[in-house]
């Protein structure tokens, strides 16, 4: 059976390959195969939904653009823009420059950026938003049916089906990370915070994995994303913190007192580690996903760059890049459930900082 | 460089969506599940504190049991001797009062014998008496015609053999 299943992904992504290196073929080398290019544009965050390209046609799902500019709101589906090429009611996806991958004010000819232009803010429902939505909806209602079979069942029968599955992880959340961090008795005032953010960051890491609708959306690799993670937490901690925490902080205990005063040296170390916790929560896990994306991507890749340099060669390589690619795919499997685990473990830590025990 | 600028709507939405997801989930799925995990590891822990408890009282109950069974045992012995011991009293008793009941019997018996005996040596004698005088009269009618220097030579004769 695996042997099987591996055949049909061999022949799959051979297929893919042949097919792709005919595309670069088709236009005559008027458009070159670039790696590098793809490989962004799979991890950036898109405004519509690309599933698959035929020849010169793009087939994707509209997404809607909701912008306010100067007061007054738009919304349309992106399909107007034409994948980029075109220009609608003054606005259009900047196909390079800082902005680039996002929606610019242009002049009159539709190319040009305007440059009086003033803030765009844009609250466009656009792939990675889209995709956060329909993993919200799952994860809300996978875990809501957990819960009611729990509800069910009661306390004196042992968890089966997905429960059984489930809950290795919620102890392992509660026991190996919210208790080995939190003082044991303020652990269940952040125990839903925690796992609430496990599961979705190792939801959206596996859907991430899926190269097809609906996954595929870069979610966790996405710097908005993990910043607004990372503030959540910065938030529900000092929401929490007591006056120790804060002691600790302008007041440091064990630390000679010239490192306090007249230069306050230590609490302004202190106050920048305030910061740095979120900044390096956010690095972190944008770093993981979107490496392990790229790398899987560039194997891909490594194919149809072959394939355009000879259809023999892209043949050849494919056996070898699909190998890479189910390796990486399964490492992948494992960099989801660690940096799932990583994420809300610091976030535990910094939450037993902010509640340390009032005496010592 | 655009891989690493945050997008001000994937932030909103991002925080609306996930802000969201951590009430909803916190209401409807982790306090029911987590309350039902604690529940079910308060029931199992209290359930192997039962066992353990249960089992050493269950050990009490063995030794109590041993003890109780090796005291009615000795009771039982105490109980078999002591009727032993009231039985064979009573059986001496018995045994004394039957051998008293038969020394009476065989006094009275012995009495009354004597008695009889002594009234049969009695009229034996008289009839020795009577046979003697008889047999004396018919041999020695002739001789002796004085009937009373018969009888005194009788009662003296007689007297000779109460002597003897």
């Amino acid at each position: 059976m695996k042997k099987l299943a591996f055949l049909l992904a061999f022949f799959l992504i051979t297929n893919q390959a042949f097919s792709g290196s005919k595309e670069q073929e088709e236009p005559a080398g008027k458009k070159k195969f670039d790696a590098g290019k793809v490989i962004i544009d799979h991890i950036l965050d898109a405004y519509d939904w690309h599933i698959a390209d035929y020849g010169d046609t793009h087939i994707s799902i509209p997404l809607p653009v909701i912008l306010f500019y100067e007061g007054e709101g738009y919304f349309f589906f992106s399909h107007k823009f034409h994948h980029g090429k075109d220009a609608y009611k003054g606005f259009r996806i900047a196909a390079d420059g800082p902005k680039k991958g996002r929606i610019i004010r242009v002049m009159d000819d539709g190319v040009t950026p305007d440059p009086n232009a003033s803030f765009i803010f844009d609250l466009s429902i656009t792939k990675n938003v889209f995709s956060i939505f329909i993993s919200a909806v799952l994860l809300c209602w996978l875990l809501i049916s957990v819960a009611r079979s729990y509800a069910h069942c009661g306390p004196h029968r042992a968890p089966r089906g997905l429960s059984a599955f489930l809950e290795p992880l919620i102890l392992f959340v509660r026991d190996d990370i919210a208790r080995s961090a939190i003082p044991e008795d303020k652990v269940d005032r952040f125990l839903p915070y925690l796992l609430s953010l496990f599961f979705f960051i190792f939801f959206n890491n596996l859907l991430g994995l899926v190269p097809f609708f609906p996954g595929g959306a870069n979610v966790t690799g996405s710097i908005s994303v993990t910043l607004t993670l990372s503030l959540f937490t910065f938030m529900t901690l000092h929401l929490f913190a007591n006056k120790e925490y804060w002691k600790h902080i302008f007041n440091t205990p064990g630390v000679p007192f010239w490192l306090k005063f007249p230069i306050p040296l230590m609490p302004v170390i202190e106050l920048v580690g305030v910061f740095v916790k979120p900044v390096v929560l956010t690095l972190r896990l944008f770093a993981n996903i979107t490496a392990g994306h790229m790398i899987i991507l560039g194997f891909v890749s490594l194919i149809f760059v072959l394939g355009a340099a000879g259809t023999v060669m892209g043949f050849a390589i494919s056996p070898l890049s699909v190998i890479f690619v189910i390796f990486m795919n399964f490492l992948e499997l494992l960099v989801a459930f660690i940096q799932a685990y990583v994420f809300t473990f610091f976030s535990a830590i910094f939450f037993g900082m902010a509640v340390p025990d009032e005496h010592h | 460089m655009e891989l690493v600028t945050p997008g001000i709507g994937l932030i909103f939405w991002m925080t609306l969506s996930f802000g969201l997801v951590l009430l909803i989930l916190r209401k409807f799925a982790w306090k029911p599940i987590l309350s039902t995990i604690r529940e079910r590891e308060l029931y199992i822990a209290g359930s192997i504190r039962n066992s353990k408890r249960i089992q050493r009282e269950l050990a009490e109950l063995d030794a109590t049991k041993e003890k109780l069974l090796l005291q009615a045992k000795d009771k039982a012995a105490e109980v078999v001797q002591q009727a032993k011991k009231e039985g064979d009293e009573i059986i001496i008793k018995a045994q004394q009062q039957a051998r008293e009941e038969a020394s009476k019997i065989i006094d009275n018996a012995k009495n009354s014998i004597n008695a009889e005996r002594k009234a049969a040596e009695r009229e034996i004698r008289q009839q020795i008496v009577d046979l003697t005088v008889d047999v004396a009269r018919k041999l020695l009618r002739e001789e002796f015609t004085d009937n009373k220097k018969n009888n005194d030579y009788v009662e003296k004769l007689l007297g000779d053999i109460q002597l003897n």
